[in-house]
């Protein structure tokens, strides 16, 4: 499940995945980027505070979600992965492209 | 080597099977607890990419399935998953990262990075996937 959150600050939106993010979930993580996207709030941040576990198919959805929202003249940042997503991240070298920022508050502040 | 804790099941060839899978594996380091924390972290982060890579390639007629067994060794954690779908098209000595901003192809690499072993054959009609993470100290 995908919790989203549009209030915490002008033009962004804040997405955080809950329990685990893999093939069964991505989908519906692309869905809200599209969404908030359509909206207008190209700041995107993935709360991964509450994620216990990615695959590659969540990894996908995140890449896909930061490409799009470059598109659309913002960014995607992360915040907070547990110990699986960072070494997920490490073992694919995807942390030299998504920079894990320490809390929701500081990924905010960096787009 | 005796196994310690040996789990089998047969899941649908469907992307819910991942779920089915990690209770499985939840039930497994309820048994194992001594199992060290990382290396649960990265068998089990292999075995989901394989099941994964199952469900997305090796077709999903109606009534398809494919079966997990796992086994906890005093030495390793070891997984074995078959199916009756397609060949895999893989060479696992040659497995590669995509270019960064591509949105797939992971799979097969992670799992490779995650674990020690990582094989591949087809039998007959049958593919075999088998998984083996050595156990680490603790503290390692």
């Amino acid at each position: 499940m995908i919790d989203v959150d549009t209030d915490t600050a002008p033009g962004a939106a804040l997405l955080r995945p809950e329990g685990r993010l893999t093939m069964v979930t991505a989908p519906q993580l692309r869905a809200a980027v599209t969404q908030a996207l359509a909206g207008g709030r190209t700041r995107i941040v993935v709360d991964l505070s509450v994620c216990e576990f990615i695959d590659s198919s969540g990894l996908g959805a995140i890449i896909g979600g930061l490409k799009t929202a470059r598109q659309a003249g913002g960014d995607l940042r992360i915040a907070a992965p547990g110990e699986q997503v960072r070494m997920v991240l490490q073992l694919t070298n995807l942390d030299r492209v998504l920079r894990a920022y320490p809390s929701v508050a500081e990924a905010l502040d960096a787009t | 080597m005796r196994p310690e804790v040996l789990r089998t099941r047969t899941l649908p060839v469907q992307p819910a099977a991942l779920e089915a899978l990690h209770e499985l594996i939840t039930d497994l380091w309820q048994e194992s607890p001594a199992v060290p924390h990382g290396d649960r972290l990265r068998f089990e982060t292999a075995v989901t990419e394989i099941a994964g890579n199952v469900v997305k390639h090796a077709g999903t007629a109606p009534g398809r399935t494919f079966t997990v067994e796992l086994t906890v060794y005093p030495d390793r954690l070891e997984a074995h998953l078959q199916d009756r779908g397609r060949p895999a098209a893989v060479d696992l000595d040659v497995v590669t990262l995509p270019d960064e901003l591509a949105e797939s192809g992971r799979g097969l690499a992670l799992a490779v990075a995650a674990v020690d072993e990582l094989t591949y054959r087809r039998d007959g009609a049958v593919n075999h996937w088998r998984v083996v993470r050595r156990r680490r100290p603790e503290d390692a």
